[in-house]
C-alpha cells in the first residue's frame, strides 16, 4: 500500500474528465453544422462513465489503496435527439418547406456541463496536490535535525 | 522487527499514519468517481485495538493502535465534492501532524544516542 499509487488515481480521474469536456466542446462547436453534401446530420455525443474496480473485486471488502475503483470512459454514444427545424429557406440544405435541419445540441446543458467539468476536474487536480504534498513532507520527514 | 517498529511509538505511529494514507486514497477515490452512475462513497473504518470491555487504561508499553482498518461503502451515498475536498484537507492535516510526532520522536531517540550531546 502506497500514496504512489493514489496519484494515478487522480489522473484516472481528470482523463474522465476531459473525455467529457471534449465531448461537450464538439457538441457545441458542431451546433450549427448541416448534413450537407451527403453526409449525416451531426448527432450530440455523451461520455459514459464506469468506476473501474480491481478484478474480481465485487465488493469493497479488503480494498487497499492500490486496487480503489478509478474512473474509465466506457464508451462515446451519439445521443438519439430530434434535429433542431430552423426555418432557413435561402439556405442549401433547406427541404421543400424552407426548413434546415441542425443537430439537436442543447447549448445550456452544454455550458451547465462545462461548469460540471471545470469544477471536477480542479477538485482531482486538488487531491493530486494534497497527495503529493504529503508525499513530499514523509521524504522530507527525519532529513533536517 | 526492526529497531524502530520496537518502539512501540513508533509501531503505533507507523499504523496510524498507514491508516492516514488509505484515508486520502480513498478521498481522492470519490473524488475522481464522484458523479459516476452507480458510485457510492467509500469509507474508512477503523478498529481499535484498545479493549472497550477492559477497565484499565492502555498500557504504555503495548501502546494504544489503529489495527484493521478497513475500506467499506456506505448506503446510497453520492459524492459531495465540497464535503469531500474538506474531509480531505483535514485527514491530511491528521497526516502531517502524524509525521510532525514521528519526527519528534525521532529526534528524541537521536538525543539519545547521541547521549545527550547537541549536534
Amino acid at each position: 500500500m502506497g500514496l504512489f499509487g493514489v496519484l494515478d488515481i487522480s489522473a484516472a480521474g481528470m482523463d474522465a474528465q476531459q473525455a467529457r469536456l471534449e465531448v461537450a466542446a464538439a457538441n457545441l462547436a458542431n451546433a450549427q453544422t448541416t448534413g450537407t453534401r451527403g453526409a449525416s446530420l451531426y448527432k450530440p455525443l455523451t461520455v459514459v462513465l464506469h468506476s473501474d474496480m480491481p478484478k474480481g473485486a465485487q465488493s469493497v471488502a479488503g480494498l487497499t489503496a492500490d486496487s480503489l475503483p478509478r474512473p474509465v470512459v466506457a464508451q462515446t454514444v451519439e445521443m438519439d435527439v430530434t434535429p433542431r427545424l430552423v426555418y432557413d429557406p435561402g439556405h442549401p440544405d433547406a427541404d421543400a418547406r424552407g426548413f434546415v435541419a441542425m443537430p439537436g445540441v442543447d447549448p445550456i446543458a452544454s455550458m451547465l456541463d462545462l461548469i460540471s467539468i471545470s469544477r471536477s476536474y480542479e477538485a482531482n487536480l486538488r487531491a493530486f496536490d494534497v497527495t503529493r504534498a504529503l508525499l513530499q513532507r514523509t521524504l522530507d520527514a527525519g532529513s533536517h535535525r | 522487527m526492526s529497531i524502530l517498529e520496537s518502539q512501540p511509538v513508533f509501531a503505533a505511529l507507523s499504523q496510524a499514519l498507514d491508516v492516514a494514507a488509505l484515508r486520502q486514497a480513498v478521498h481522492t477515490a470519490n473524488i475522481a468517481n464522484a458523479g459516476v452512475p452507480g458510485y457510492r462513497r467509500l469509507e474508512v473504518i477503523v478498529d481499535s485495538q484498545v479493549q472497550a470491555s477492559s477497565s484499565e487504561p492502555p498500557d504504555w508499553d503495548t501502546g494504544a493502535s489503529p489495527a484493521g482498518a478497513r475500506v467499506v461503502q456506505t448506503a446510497a451515498d453520492t459524492v459531495k465534492l465540497d464535503k469531500e475536498m474538506a474531509l480531505m484537507a483535514k485527514d491530511a492535516t491528521r497526516y502531517q501532524a502524524l509525521l510532525s510526532a514521528f519526527e519528534r520522536t525521532a529526534s528524541l531517540l537521536q538525543l539519545a544516542i547521541r547521549e545527550g550531546k547537541e549536534g
